[in-house]
Parts: C-alpha cells; sequence; structure tokens
C-alpha cells in the first residue's frame, strides 16, 4: 500500500511538471466530455419532449383494447368488431389518465365528392383535458360536449371534399350488426395538422353518436388512449391488450432511436478526436522524458513500474477531466432546465411537423444519471487506447545503458 | 561477495562487414571495499565495460558473475532487480528526478526495494547526512547546485548500502573545487564505510584517490596500477 501511494505521488507530481500542457489536456477533455453530456441530456430531453408533444397532441402513450383489435403482426391494421367495456379492466387508476374512443373506417361525402377516411368517436371533455386536439382546430370550435352529430374534419379534406364550416355531410360505414351505417353529421370544426397527411384522412364526431352510428352499446368502445407521459412502461391488464405508442407508430419510433444512436456516434467521434490530439501530446510528453525512464530502469525500478506510474499518471488526468467534464455538462444540463430551449432556434423559426402533426416544443433539459458513468466510461476507455502505442515506445526503449 | 567479468567480450555489429568492439577479453576481479577507476579517452570503452559489469548491456562473449550467480543468465526484469538489490550509481548529469525533493530522490530505490517506512526515515536521514544535505532534503534539484545536486545522487546511491556503486564521470559537470569536495566524499565513504567504488573518469585528480586504476584502450583494459596508500 505504501509503495502504491509513493507510485500514486510521483505519477501526481509528474502530471504537474508541465502544467500549461496539463491544462490544455485536461480542459479539452474535460470540455469534450462536458459537451457529450449536455449533447446526450439535449437529444434525450429533445426526443422525449418531441415524442410527448407529438403523442399529447392525438396518439397518447399506449392504447388499451381488446386482445384482438390490432393485428399482431402489423398494428396499423384493426378489427372495429373486437370491442370492450371499461367493466373489463382491473386497474381503475388508468381511467383517471386515459380517454375512450371509437374508430371506423367510413365514407365522408360533401356535395361533389366522397373521401374514406377514418372517424374517430371522442369524448371531448376528456380530450381537451388530456389532448392537444382542440388546438388543432383553426376554423369553427372543437366538439360539444352536448352536442349531437358534429363532425370536424381535417382541413384537407374539407378542401377536398368542397365542405365548410356549417355544411351537412353524410357518413356511410359498416355497422358492427352486419347492417350499412348511414348518418348525417354538421360540420363545426376543421383542423390544422400543418398540412400533414391526416389532414386529409381524420374525422372526429362525439362518441355517442359514433357508437349509435356503428351499433354498439353505450359502454363499449375500441380503445382507451392513455397520456400518463410521466411513466414509458406499459401497463399489464389481464384480458385486454396493452400497445405502447412506439408499436403503434414505429416509423416515429425509428427515427427517434435513430437521433439517441446518432448522438451516441457523434460523441464517440468528439473523443475519437480528441484521443488522437491527447495521444500526440502524450507521445511527447512520454518521449521528453525516454532518458528519465531509462535512468529509473538503471537504478532499479523494473519496466512493469514505469509503465505503471505513466498508467496511474494518465488515469489520474482522465479521472479528474471526467470530473471536471461531468461537472459541466450539469451545470450546461442544469441551466437548460431553468431555461428550456425552444427547438425551432434549429429550424429558422418553421414548426417541425412530425406524423403530420405540428410540433412546437420548449424543450427542458433533463440530467440522466446514466451518461455520468456511461461518459466517463468511453473517455477512459480512449485515453486508455491512446496511451497503448505511447506506453510500447516507452517499454521499448527503456532498455538503454548508462 | 565479488563481482567478476570472465573473458567478456563486446561486439557492436554496425554492417555486416563492420563490426566494432566495445569491450574486447576483459578480465576483471571487483572485491568488496575496492576503489578502482577505469581510465581511457572517450569512446576507449570503460562506460561499455561499466554498463557490462552493470547487467545494462549483455557481453556477446565471456560470464558476467556476481558470487556464484552468473548475471548474463538471469532475464532483463532479474538484472534489474539485481541491480536494485546490491548496485548504486552515479551519474555524470546526476539524473536526478526533478518531480522529487532531493530526499525523495534518496527514497526512490528504498521505496522500490520494499523498505519499511521506518527505515527509508532513518536510511535517507543517513544518507543525506554523509553528504552534507541534512538540511536539505525538501528542496527540489533545481533548487540546488550541481555539487549539491551530485551529493544527492551520491545520497541516492549508498542509501541502500550496496554492495557495488557505479560511477560513471562524477566529477566531469563539476567545478575544481566541488570536485575535490565529491573525491573525498568518496574516499570517506569507501573507508568508513567499506563502500565498494567503479569509477569511470579521466579526471587526474580522482585517479590519483583511487586505489586500482584499469587504464582501457579500444575496449580491453590495457594496463593496471595499483596505489598504495
Amino acid at each position: 500500500m505504501r509503495a502504491f501511494i509513493f507510485l500514486v505521488k510521483f505519477s501526481y507530481r509528474n502530471l504537474w511538471r508541465a502544467p500549461k500542457r496539463t491544462l490544455i489536456m485536461l480542459l479539452s477533455l474535460a470540455i469534450g466530455t462536458g459537451f457529450i453530456i449536455w449533447d446526450l441530456n439535449f437529444a434525450n430531453s429533445g426526443s422525449k419532449e418531441v415524442m410527448k408533444e407529438f403523442l399529447t397532441q392525438y396518439a397518447g402513450e399506449y392504447h388499451v383494447t381488446h386482445r384482438n383489435y390490432y393485428n399482431e403482426e402489423n398494428k396499423k391494421e384493426f378489427d372495429i368488431f373486437q370491442t370492450f367495456s371499461d367493466a373489463e379492466i382491473q386497474d381503475k387508476s388508468i381511467l383517471a389518465t386515459s380517454t375512450r374512443r371509437v374508430t371506423a373506417p367510413v365514407f365522408v361525402s360533401g356535395e361533389k365528392k366522397t373521401l374514406g377516411v377514418l372517424l374517430t368517436g371522442i369524448e371531448p371533455e376528456r380530450e381537451r383535458a388530456l389532448t392537444a386536439l382542440p388546438r388543432a382546430v383553426n376554423a369553427g370550435r372543437f366538439l360539444d360536449p352536448e352536442g349531437q352529430r358534429e363532425i370536424i374534419l381535417g382541413k384537407r379534406l374539407a378542401r377536398r371534399i368542397d365542405v365548410k364550416i356549417g355544411d351537412r355531410v353524410a357518413v356511410i360505414g359498416q355497422a358492427l350488426d352486419g347492417s350499412i351505417a348511414n348518418d348525417l353529421m354538421t360540420v363545426v370544426g376543421l383542423l390544422d395538422f400543418g398540412g400533414g397527411d391526416l389532414e386529409e384522412s381524420l374525422a372526429f364526431t362525439q362518441i355517442q353518436g359514433a357508437q349509435e352510428f356503428l351499433a354498439m352499446a353505450p359502454d363499449r368502445v375500441h380503445q382507451r388512449v392513455d397520456f400518463n407521459m410521466k411513466d414509458d412502461s406499459t401497463p399489464v391488464l389481464p384480458g385486454l391488450a396493452v400497445t405502447h405508442w412506439a408499436e403503434i407508430l414505429p416509423e416515429i419510433g425509428v427515427s427517434v432511436q435513430f437521433v439517441d444512436n446518432f448522438t451516441w456516434i457523434v460523441s464517440f467521434i468528439i473523443v475519437l478526436v480528441i484521443s488522437l490530439g491527447l495521444s500526440n501530446t502524450l507521445m511527447i510528453t512520454f518521449f521528453e522524458r525516454e532518458q528519465e525512464f531509462q535512468t529509473l530502469n538503471i537504478i532499479g525500478a523494473k519496466t512493469s513500474w514505469v509503465a505503471k506510474a505513466l498508467m496511474i499518471e494518465v488515469f489520474l488526468l482522465g479521472t479528474l477531466a471526467v470530473i471536471i467534464g461531468a461537472g459541466l455538462g450539469h451545470v450546461a444540463t442544469t441551466l437548460c432546465y431553468y431555461f428550456p430551449v425552444d427547438l425551432q432556434l434549429f429550424t429558422g423559426g418553421q414548426p417541425i411537423i412530425m406524423g403530420g402533426l405540428i410540433i412546437q416544443p420548449l424543450v427542458r433539459f433533463y440530467p440522466i444519471m446514466a451518461y455520468y458513468w456511461k461518459v466517463p466510461l468511453l473517455i477512459y476507455f480512449f485515453l486508455g487506447s491512446t496511451m497503448i502505442y505511447p506506453l510500447i515506445r516507452v517499454i521499448r526503449r527503456s532498455k538503454n545503458a548508462i | 561477495m565479488q563481482f567478476e567479468l570472465v573473458n567478456v567480450e563486446k561486439v557492436y555489429q554496425a554492417s555486416e562487414e563492420t563490426k566494432v568492439y566495445g569491450a574486447r577479453n576483459v578480465n576483471l576481479k571487483i572485491a568488496e571495499s575496492d576503489f578502482m577507476a577505469l581510465v581511457g579517452p572517450s569512446g576507449s570503452g570503460k562506460t561499455t565495460i561499466l554498463n557490462l559489469i552493470a547487467g545494462l548491456i549483455l557481453p556477446t562473449l565471456g560470464t558476467l558473475r556476481h558470487g556464484t550467480s552468473d548475471i548474463t543468465a538471469l532475464s532483463l526484469e532479474e538484472r534489474t532487480k539485481h541491480r536494485l538489490d546490491y548496485m548504486g550509481f552515479i551519474f555524470q548529469d546526476y539524473q536526478l528526478l526533478p518531480i522529487l525533493t532531493a530526499a525523495e530522490n534518496v527514497e526512490f530505490p528504498l521505496q522500490l526495494k520494499g523498505f519499511s517506512q521506518g527505515e527509508i526515515k532513518d536510511r535517507v536521514t543517513w544518507a543525506l547526512a554523509q553528504v552534507g544535505l541534512e538540511t536539505m532534503g525538501h528542496r527540489f534539484p533545481k533548487q540546488l547546485s550541481g555539487g549539491q545536486q551530485q551529493r544527492v545522487s551520491i545520497a541516492r546511491a549508498i542509501a541502500g548500502k550496496p554492495q557495488l556503486i557505479l560511477a560513471d564521470e562524477p566529477t566531469a559537470n563539476l567545478d575544481s573545487k566541488t570536485a575535490q569536495e565529491i573525491i573525498e566524499l568518496f574516499k570517506k565513504l569507501n573507508q568508513d564505510y567499506k563502500l565498494t567504488f567503479v569509477f569511470s573518469t579521466h579526471d587526474q585528480r580522482l585517479i590519483d584517490q583511487v586505489k586500482t586504476v584499469h587504464y582501457v584502450k579500444d575496449g580491453q583494459i590495457s594496463e593496471t596500477r595499483t596505489h598504495h596508500a
């Protein structure tokens, strides 16, 4: 132990024998570490905030359905004959953070044209409390909870079938009793999704009207869509299916994963570039002390002792750098928690359109604890790799004479 | 235990045809408390012989012995350990570690040997006192004069009380007065503690003080003279 303490003291003093050089190495590593931690927190928080913004608009965190409602192979396909009621849900806590929906593909006819759309029966008050759907109505109004046979349409859909606020449209579909469902509904509002495809394919009405239209009992629904964004996990509900948004919208999940992975790749590249610079500096530092290493060897220090001293020196440098870097990264992240970043700064003020919806998130950075050990590990790994060549050179050349 | 070079030859192969003899047919016995100098002009081979004695380089032919041990049969790391256990070194340019204080420089080989903290403290104090630097242990090498640095180097070499101290041109970088003081110090250590010294030198003042002088020419010991006190 005493010998080890001497070794550490020796390495620490050597680390500071050229203080300016050490400070530059230390700062480059620390700033790199801090930036990577901040960047990963940014990417993670950014993804989460964008997703939260996207999911709260309409899609929800997960869907509770009859176990055969979604096609197991392709969650884009669903079977409208598979319904369930709240009585089948054992964990009633879900009811507080979710809303009921009835969904069916229908034809909507205006004066001149008929188009196929997805009609969703919703609970207007619950939607207003849980989702951003009412905010997407930019003409007319949102559905009246007490109203009957009201419909809101995507802006593009209304334009294509040539209807406006106050017009009536004919809705035709497949009722669950085998009959042809048909009704007349009044257009009360138009939805603006930033011109995305959803504007042409979605229509909403009150859930009671939709249930009557589809010949469903009032307690039967297709989905209970949950908006509990605090917990990313899906609950287990016996007898029912719980489907996470990433399964329903895999293309969105993949893009979020891409952002995360890409940030890690950028982090690797940053550390690699810093490491290459450090390798060169370490090589110069080691070579400058070559004669000293030879002296150490002559007076009895084994090559392994010299190698250990150098490794400890680099380890101390790395440890100091990651401590300072983690501190810097944390301070920067915390600042961006209290002063959220508007993502439109990166889009020239243009709104972000995701999955056919307009996203306007302010990204509040949340520190992810895992980054505070993963990034230092990455730094240690590259730093360790960085010193291999200089170390081999030192070991090879230390076997010398007076 | 005595150190011995038996029929030692060291050849440096400059090219396929060109061979350079660093040492040739060297036979040398170093007994306990010897005070000996290898003398010769630059390039004569005296430093090569010093390196051979230390086991820093291996002979092309011949044997290096320490007592009954064959040094040439030891591995590189074993030879390093052998040097640590039995030898001390003094260099022309002192070769102190700049990041360690004088006392820590003296302590360095003792730490490598694994001595206890108490023993290290006693030996460092003793060694620094022998070289007259007992009050300067806390100073770093750059805070010491050349003569003082060489004294620290001597303290480092003697602290482990080795069986053999090898000194390469120990007075070459010192002014006349300091060189004389250092030579007196070597003599005192040899007389008081029976420490064995082998010098590589061409300093006449040192040559005049040693007991045995081996003249080295073209890698060979061409002449040996013994001074009687």
